[in-house]
């Protein structure tokens, strides 16, 4: 019994050490981090003069961005040597849960690059700074920023971030099966792009000459708006008349037809297969429509692929259009270092940092910096592209809308209901969401 | 004699499914080694080839080569190999509690802790990272550590459980007669015959803290004392995943738990029982 | 009548004192579980019953049982919990079922057995991330080994399957992958378990002349038995539990909120659609629904183990 006792003891304290290093190395720290404000802030009186402040940045960039994020990060720290900034790359796809949590517990970074979906969502919970008020300087900056992704940083009368990149999705074509078929270039109208698609296919051997990643809203969304679809009135009060609205209606059953004649490959309904890019790469799909990431993509992978851009084919009423995606740099309210982060937010839109950014494939938002010679070749129809392109719905419960959508395609390919039943049915659940604010 | 071919007939016949049953086991595995041999254009190709048509070491040259994949790969190890040590301490303790001592409470704290065996982990996680972080476990190998021992603690309490219970108990009734305690119970009864049972914890709870994820991301953001799934994650980037990279670096994640697989398994011997009754 | 309670109450508390021994084995284990796994439990279930906000959780609205409400009715619950459970149905008996014949055949004398051992081992050290995307890729309609079996060599099919974009098909790979990355796990179990069996009841029954399938079925089986509760018991738990798998093969119940399991929905309203509360409500109903089935399930199949 003693012995036993005493082997507990031992066991207890083992464990107990494990509590204490785990303690004695926070403490040890010197990072400036969430956890402890108040010794935070009195060791920093102390040691103010001396000491940098640190501002956190998570992002998802990919490696070669990567590198170029840490130039940013040397040139910024040689011009305001009292901030230290820490990057941490988070994995992709589970970034959002990672953020979420870290907000409920209280551990945010001070700055965060963010996709622009999230930005609504995450200023209607009270998580991120109102910039507009909050930073100076913040009306010049945006003033030379590109419409279009600033906007998607609106919410509720106020700004909620900084658009740092932006991207849009054209049209890239695979010129040899285009020469093969007899076609001399791009197709510039809807018209052409499903008259094109259907010679350049043939489903028997698998060709198709249009191919998307899924049904799921930003994939048709493109060519959704190129044909002047809209999913709602721009003060988001109802999607009836617009998501259901003849233009969009008339695009969808563009996209059904095409899925029907065998021209659009089944690789949007799911199921695994080949992808757009090893399809566009190896002469399966004649045309797939994709960011500027393609020709970083198709560089390295299919070296020998000649990559090829055309804006979107515009749609009956002459516009042309495309989708916005991108990223924006936001403050979260928890940060304790408002004014270095507001700091490093500015210097992402500085034109240094957009352009050294913008060499590795991540489109800038600032204006003055389009056809900069820095910047790659094939950022011109992108750019071309965006002036005419259409944000997503900046809403709290976009993701909530864009499955409505998601399922109204499914329901039209499935044959299960014509376009114009499962668009309102999606006007309908649309409306729900809007309303449940 | 019949018996004797018959156990022949049936050894045969039990090789034969093995080997069936291996095949069809590890085909998917077969399958991700061979691609972590081809570039990236290949990946995909049809029909599918199982032998690599230009095969390649690019992928673990790069994956071996990444700056702080030796060392993810060192604090796994250290993680999971600590975790493992206190989990078969502590389980083993409370298994030993739940199965031969009587208490109040007894089968209270056993469902208590049953109920942790159910609970989906990720509906935690929220409430575990504020709890972390009021602790100070964030951003800290030892913190994993902390909580992974949590997560695992009920699965091997139970596990051990259920082993101690087929211990027949006329060994102990013995060891008391003759005026021994239950210490050297545990000592010398107990613990050399779940050599088993004990390999086994030791396996799935270093299986289980080697490869977790959700928790490891979310509670350590500095690069350096990140774990190796978070690592191998960060393979996979928001337009493309470098299947040949994920791949290699995968094999290479495997081989620590294979090693500690075939270190432990051999525990699993025959015949304990009998020599503990002589 | 005071007396008694008097007398009941004091037992009681000696009973307390004279197993300190016990409470103190179970001190450092269970501290650990109410920090990270009680309380949080506790908090979860607050969470629950508010439309919770992590920001600031003053600021949340109770709702009381609303959250529980709206998720009992709906739809997409229903099906996600069907297939679940259909899971559970096919992947335990399953696993159990294989393990079972892997671990008998394993331990018998042939050679190559850690071999054996380790070649079943590896689907479990398989993280579920790789697994679910290579049966993806061995389901998938254009380059898949499985359709390219069926349809080029084996001629059963004329076109290739689309497995993973129907609701229904897309369950076959995955309860295959549930079955095939668990049998490693319970056939170790199975094999850590035969060890326990004393060899001198099989030499009895060898003597006695019986053959093999008497040996496994009279001998093996029953001796097995605590095991194999232990197994029906956490294997059903783990199938219940099923989500990184159908996470990434559905990518989000995909079609159509169909294809969904109970903790696949669950992320989805709480991470992607920040309806924490709900999430909550969620997991509850499925830990409170697990509860009831393994205790019923321990309570109607243990029974003492006779030598």
């Amino acid at each position: 019994m003693k012995r036993l006792i005493i082997f507990l003891i031992v066991i207890m304290m083992i464990t107990g050490m494990t509590f204490i290093t785990g303690c004695k190395k926070e403490a040890a720290v010197e990072e400036v981090t969430e956890e402890a404000p108040v010794e935070e802030e009195a060791a920093e009186e102390e040691e103010a003069v001396v000491e940098k402040i640190t501002v956190t940045y998570w992002h998802t960039m990919g490696d070669a961005e990567e590198v170029a994020l840490n130039k940013v990060i040397e040139i910024f720290e040689e011009q305001y040597p009292n901030i230290k900034i820490e990057p941490t790359r988070m994995a992709y796809d589970d970034f959002k849960p990672a953020l979420l949590t870290g907000i409920a517990g209280g551990v945010v970074p001070d700055t965060a690059r963010l996709d622009i979906i999230w930005v609504p969502e995450l200023a209607e919970m009270g998580a991120l700074v109102a910039l507009d008020e909050e930073m100076e300087g913040f009306d010049e900056i945006i003033a030379s920023t590109y419409p279009g992704p600033t906007s998607t940083n609106f919410w509720k009368g106020h700004y909620y971030g900084l658009p740092q990149n932006t991207n849009t999705q054209i049209l890239v074509w695979n010129k040899q099966m285009f020469e093969e078929a007899g076609l001399s270039g791009p197709p510039e109208t809807i018209d052409e792009f499903v008259e094109d698609a259907a010679v350049l296919s043939n489903p028997d051997e698998e060709i198709y000459g249009y191919a998307m990643g899924g049904t799921y809203f930003w994939a048709p969304a493109s060519i959704f708006y190129a044909m002047g679809g809209e999913v709602t009135d721009s003060g988001i009060t109802t999607a009836t008349g617009y998501i259901n609205g003849e233009k969009s209606v008339a695009a969808y059953q563009v996209l059904v037809d095409m899925y029907r004649d065998g021209s659009l490959s089944p690789l949007l309904l799911g199921g695994g297969g080949i992808g757009g890019f090893e399809g566009l790469a190896t002469g399966k799909y004649a045309m797939i429509i994709e960011g500027p990431w393609a020709q970083p993509i198709l560089n390295s992978d299919y070296p020998d692929f000649e990559v090829n851009f055309a804006l979107v084919p515009r749609g009956p009423d002459v516009t042309t259009s495309s989708v916005v995606g991108g990223e924006n740099v936001v403050i979260f309210e928890g940060s304790q270092n408002k004014d270095e982060a507001m700091v490093w937010a500015k210097f992402l839109l500085s034109e240094e940092s957009q352009l050294t950014m913008g060499e590795t494939g991540a489109i800038p938002t600032l204006s003055t910096v389009q056809g900069n010679e820095r910047l790659p070749e094939y950022y011109d129809v992108f750019m071309e592209q965006l002036k005419t392109a259409k944000a997503r719905v900046p809403h709290p419960k976009w993701a909530e809308m864009d499955n409505a959508i998601n399922n109204a395609y499914q329901y039209m390919l499935r044959d299960e209901k014509t376009v114009k039943q499962a668009l309102d049915d999606a006007a309908e659940e649309i409306n729900g969401l809007i309303i449940e604010e | 004699m019949l018996i004797i071919k018959e156990e022949r007939m049936f050894r045969i016949i039990a090789y034969i499914l093995l080997i069936c049953g291996v095949v069809i086991t590890l085909i998917p595995f077969i399958y991700m080694i061979s691609a972590s041999f081809k570039s990236q254009i290949y990946t995909f190709e049809y029909p599918p080839r199982l032998i690599p048509r230009d095969p390649t070491l690019e992928n673990y040259i790069k994956v071996l080569g990444k700056d702080l994949f030796g060392r993810n790969f060192l604090n796994s190890l250290f993680v999971a190999t600590a975790t493992t040590i206190s989990t078969i301490f502590i389980s083993s303790l409370m298994a030993y509690a739940f199965s031969r001592m009587r208490f109040p409470g007894k089968e209270v704290f056993f469902y208590i802790l049953l109920l942790g065996m159910m609970i989906p982990p990720v509906m935690l996680i929220i409430p575990q990272f504020v709890i972390a972080k009021n602790l100070h476990l964030l951003d800290s190998l030892w913190g994993l550590i902390v909580v992974y021992v949590s997560i695992t603690l009920s699965m091997q309490t139970f596990l051990l459980r259920s082993f101690f219970e087929t211990i027949p108990r006329e060994l102990e009734e013995a060891v008391l007669v003759d005026g021994g305690t239950r210490w050297v119970i545990f000592r010398k009864i107990i613990l050399p015959l779940s050599k088993p049972g004990l390999a086994v914890v030791a396996i799935f709870t270093f299986l289980y803290a080697w490869d977790e994820f959700p928790w490891a991301h979310v509670a350590i953001k500095e690069a350096s004392r990140r774990t190796l799934p978070v690592a191998i994650a960060l393979f996979q980037s928001q337009y493309l995943t470098r299947w040949g990279l994920l791949f290699a670096a995968t094999t290479v994640a495997s081989i620590p738990v294979i090693i500690v697989f075939v270190i432990f398994q051999r525990y699993f011997i025959q015949g304990l029982i009998t020599s503990g009754l002589k | 009548m005071e007396v008694k309670n008097k007398i009941l109450d004091k037992s009681f508390l000696k009973k307390i004192l004279s197993s300190k021994g016990a409470y103190l084995l179970l001190l450092p284990g269970m501290g650990l579980f109410f920090t990270f796994i009680l309380f949080p439990l506790i908090y979860s279930l607050r969470m629950s019953f508010y439309k919770w906000n992590i920001v600031d959780n003053a600021a949340s609205k109770f709702v009381g049982f609303s959250n529980y409400v709206r998720v009992i009715n709906d739809p997409i619950f229903i099906r996600a919990a069907l297939n679940t459970i259909v899971y559970a149905l096919i992947t335990v008996p399953g696993q159990i079922l294989f393990a079972l014949i892997v671990a008998i055949l394993v331990d018998q004398k042939i050679k190559g057995r850690t071999f054996f051992r380790v070649a079943y081992y590896i689907p479990v050290i398989s993280s579920w991330v790789i697994v679910t995307f290579l049966f993806e890729y061995l389901f998938g309609s254009q380059a898949g080994l499985v359709n390219f079996i069926l349809k080029d060599i084996l001629h059963l099919v004329d076109n290739k399957i689309v497995w993973l974009a129907n609701p229904i098909l897309v369950m076959i790979p995955l309860n295959l992958l549930g079955i095939w990355k668990g049998v490693g796990w319970s056939a170790i179990i199975i094999l850590a378990a035969l060890q326990n069996i004393p060899p001198d009841l099989y030499e009895a029954a060898v003597i006695d002349g019986v053959g093999i399938w008497h040996k496994i079925t009279k001998i093996t089986l029953p001796l097995l038995r605590p095991t194999l509760v232990f197994l029906v018991v956490v294997l059903t738990i783990g199938g219940f539990n099923v989500y990184i798998s159908g996470l990434l093969m559905t990518k989000g119940g995909n079609p159509l909120n169909l294809s969904h399991f109970i903790l696949t929905l669950m992320y989805k309203k709480t991470f992607t659609y920040l309806d924490f509360g709900y999430g909550s409500a969620i997991s509850y109903l499925l830990a409170a629904f697990i509860f009831m089935v393994s205790v019923i399930q321990i309570k109607l199949l243990r029974r003492k183990v006779e030598y």
